[in-house]
């Protein structure tokens, strides 16, 4: 009886556990992108084919075949294969329509900065305390490569999305030229599963983004190639899916985007990226010269030491529209100790001292760190949104994007070339005891990497939405202060920051007033 | 940048409220009688020189020790003869021997427990008992969770639900199994975008349910006033990822450990109901955990409010 009963007992006892394990195991799922119904373009930008590219010559230059007629054979069994391919598309070709909606320019942005956050993570030492360097040539031995750090972010940023730019102009001149109707005037049964748009349809500008996307981050991210490959081929099946688009506009708009990636990943094997990440001996010499002119020079505290600090020669890389480094060079930092470097550093020892919640949260909310999309990602994020909201056809879109991440590469440059001039210590070097909440990043302090990314990001998207110029100025304020609430900047490295980053944008702004969109 | 691996201990909160739970109903196979009082107070010092970042266990000069102590406030209540409640709140502080992270130190969770006997089964050779033990807790600071492995806590709401197995020789050599489920409510951060093995849009953390278990041998000696047992436990994340190679530890990391101790409690002769509280335990396998060693002691003293 005894038994029974203990048996009984255990038996309930255990069973509501299990409940509630059971209970609480139903995933809640977290978004993993940011979640918007396709739209319908609030203008389909249909003179786009004459606006003015950035890097290649003439967005004319690129033909591809000419589509089957409307009324052949060919084109009537295109038609057929449209219609049987999105006549009942299945729950997962469902959510890929859903996903990559109208032309995946959003995902495949956020797709760069998933791959920009999944390496942005330093070489662990080894058990000699030296450090690896990543190597372009052997990707796949640790430390892996790339390091996707802040300048390997922000030039990745700025090459995919002028590609992408790059390449809807020529497809847009393309549409122009072949005036393809879209499918449904030709069989108005092919159901369609996306809001409906005028655009001609050959090319398909989605096949044109995913091919740009796939050999730009193929390039940048080699690791990752076959995924890559795989969400571009899922990209590009979805236009049919979602009846949309015939095989033709997918291959043309894929060659297109192929060749147009090609005329980027010249220039970028020869931007002078791959010297960036200079041998110890450069760095040493760097340090050196600045110690001379100024007195003062930055370590990195780590132990063991790490010899060189992130990209000290990225100051030497090819920039898009400043037209050189020295122009947008601001001037020296206060010499240590003098009363005002004690001014800036008794601040951060107070904010140290009196952290707000409120305070504590703006450092962490954009902390942009390792293993995140770092700066540049966020403000990649920011403009989505921003164009989600005005509803934006990929060429538009795209030129947003481009002369943001421009910008954006620009002030990496310039603010790199200003970190390596000055050598600059950080708080934690120069102020005795001071610790902080923030990983210390490494690369010199003056001036703020994040303050100059997103003054330069704030600036240009200002241009693009005039009415949300306030809210991209609130933002950059508050995200150049963070630095001084997670004790990683002085007050005057995140001024100077914001300073030289709206310098260095309105080059970009320059320059997008000159192409022909406004 | 500078980066630091490291790892959170928080499941030492959790072991030690198995602790309390021991602790404060001294004679663990017998419950505490209605109205009876018993207050305690503990320090546990926690430290750790390595950690297990995924599977690899691994030192971080720039953290060098870190040092985790805990100072518990804790009373428990006989409500029935079967039935007790628990409540704790531990002030905790960290603090990294190297580096330039800053420690950080405040109250952490408030737990409370409701004990029952649920067999209580007389054989002339011995007493098997059976508790079970339902048990909730929540932050009662705004402390950073994003921010381990020197954070107070990994900052989530929990339920939990343990079940006791003990018997013990009419001599006092003891033997005693547990095992308990956790269940943690979603956190939220102060950033809307994170990098588990996926990006994550929100700023809202799925944490990992864990389940532990125990199993301890041990004797009341000396007509009732010594108590030693040895103690083997573990835990294991039923979800969450691996801390990636040199990446900064994350609440939902998979946090799974086993852990070897000692446990003694002295009641004194001095005074009644007043007992001292000492033990020590070893971390011996681990993810995403520090491989921690611990020392613990404490006082506690009982007496009766009602029903005296």
């Amino acid at each position: 009886m005894q038994l029974l009963k203990i048996n009984r007992m255990i038996k309930n006892l255990f069973g509501s556990l299990c409940i509630l394990l059971v209970i609480s195991s139903c995933e809640s799922d977290l978004p993993g992108f940011y979640e918007f119904e396709p739209y319908a373009y609030s203008s389909t930008d249909l003179a786009a084919g004459d606006w003015k590219p950035v890097l290649i010559a003439d967005a004319g230059a690129f033909q591809l075949p000419d589509p089957a007629p409307a009324g052949s054979d060919a084109y009537k069994s295109e038609l057929a294969e449209l219609k049987s391919l999105s006549e009942n598309p299945d729950a997962i070709q469902k959510d890929a329509i859903q996903y990559w909606n109208n032309d995946g320019l959003v995902r495949w942005n956020e797709t760069i900065c998933r791959l920009i956050s999944k390496y942005n993570l330093p070489p662990a030492p080894n058990d000699d305390d030296s450090y690896g360097v990543p190597n372009a040539a052997a990707p796949d031995q640790y430390p892996y490569f790339p390091f996707a750090h802040p300048t390997y972010a922000c030039r990745a940023l700025a090459y995919m999305s002028g590609a992408h730019y790059d390449a809807l102009i020529s497809a847009w001149k393309l549409k122009s030229q072949f005036n393809r109707a879209r499918h449904q005037t030709a069989d108005p049964s092919i159901r369609l599963h996306l809001p409906a748009s005028e655009l001609p349809s050959y090319p398909a500008e989605g096949a044109v983004i995913a091919a740009v996307s796939e050999v730009m981050l193929s390039a940048l991210f080699p690791l990752d190639k076959t995924e890559i490959q795989k969400l571009s081929a899922e990209h590009k099946n979805s236009l049919m899916w979602a009846g949309k688009h015939v095989k033709s506009d997918i291959t043309a708009g894929d060659s297109l985007g192929r060749i147009i990636a090609a005329e980027f990943l010249k220039r970028a094997a020869t931007d002078g990226m791959k010297n960036a990440q200079s041998p110890k001996a450069i760095s040493d010499s760097i340090r050196q010269a600045a110690e001379a002119r100024f007195g003062w020079y930055w370590k990195n505290l780590e132990d063991p030491e790490r010899p060189v600090g992130i990209t000290p020669l990225f100051g030497k890389v090819k920039p898009w529209f400043i037209p050189n480094v020295e122009t947008v060079r601001p001037g020296p930092p206060p010499a240590i100790g003098s009363p005002e470097f004690i001014q800036a550093a008794n601040e951060l020892k107070d904010i140290q001292k009196n952290l707000t919640k409120k305070q504590r949260a703006i450092a962490n909310f954009y902390a942009d760190g390792i293993g995140t999309y770092s700066p540049p990602g966020h403000w990649n994020r920011i403009a989505a949104e921003k164009i989600v909201e005005a509803r934006l056809s990929p060429v538009r879109a795209a030129r947003i994007i481009a002369y943001m991440n421009y910008a954006i590469m620009d002030a990496g440059i310039s603010c790199w070339d200003t970190k390596y001039f000055y050598y600059y210590p950080r708080p934690s070097q120069a102020i005795p005891g001071f610790k902080t909440i923030l990983g210390i990043p490494n690369f010199p302090a003056y001036t703020s990497g994040h303050s100059t990314f997103s003054s330069a990001a704030g600036k240009v998207l200002s241009h693009f939405f005039p009415s949300a110029a306030a809210e991209f100025d609130a933002v950059t304020i508050e995200a150049s202060l963070s630095r001084l609430y997670g004790g990683i900047h002085y007050r005057f490295d995140s001024e100077v920051g914001v300073t030289s980053g709206h310098l260095v944008a309105e080059y970009s702004v320059n320059r997008a007033k000159l192409d022909g969109a406004e | 940048m500078k980066i630091k691996r490291y790892i959170l201990i928080l499941f030492t909160l959790l072991l030690f409220k198995a602790d309390i739970i021991k602790g404060q109903t001294p004679v663990d196979n017998l419950m505490m009688d209605a109205g009876a009082f018993c207050g305690a107070v503990t320090y546990t010092h926690d430290s750790w020189s390595k950690y297990w970042e995924g599977k690899l266990l691994r030192d971080n000069r720039n953290i060098g020790t870190l040092t985790r102590q805990t100072f518990m406030p804790m009373f428990a209540l006989g409500l029935t003869k079967k039935i007790n409640l628990l409540v704790a709140m531990p002030y905790v502080s960290t603090a990294p021997s190297a580096g330039q992270f800053i420690g950080q130190s405040g109250f952490q969770d408030l737990g409370v427990w409701l004990k029952a006997r649920l067999i209580n089964w007389e054989t002339e050779t011995g007493t098997l008992t059976l508790h079970g033990v339902a048990g909730a807790s929540t932050p009662v600071t705004d402390y950073n969770k994003d921010y381990q492995p020197f954070s107070l806590g990994l900052g989530a709401k929990e339920l939990s639900m343990r079940a006791i197995l003990h018997y013990q020789l009419s001599n006092g050599i003891f033997v005693r199994g547990s095992f308990s489920g956790h269940v943690r409510d979603n956190i939220e951060i102060e950033r809307d975008y994170y990098f588990t093995t996926e990006p994550v849009y929100s700023n809202q953390v799925d944490m990992p349910n864990a389940v532990m278990y125990g199993v301890q041998l041990g004797a009341w000696l000396f007509n009732n006033s010594f108590n030693i047992f040895g103690n083997f436990e573990g835990m294991n994340s039923l979800s969450g990822h691996d801390i990636r190679r040199q990446d900064m530890p994350f609440p939902s990391n998979k946090m799974n450990m086993t852990r070897a101790g000692l446990n003694l409690q002295y009641y004194t002769p001095f005074l009644k109901g007043l007992s001292l509280i000492a033990s020590a335990g070893q971390v011996l396998s681990g993810r995403n955990m520090g491989k921690s060693a611990m020392v613990t002691g404490g006082l506690s003293y009982q007496f009766g409010i009602w029903n005296k």
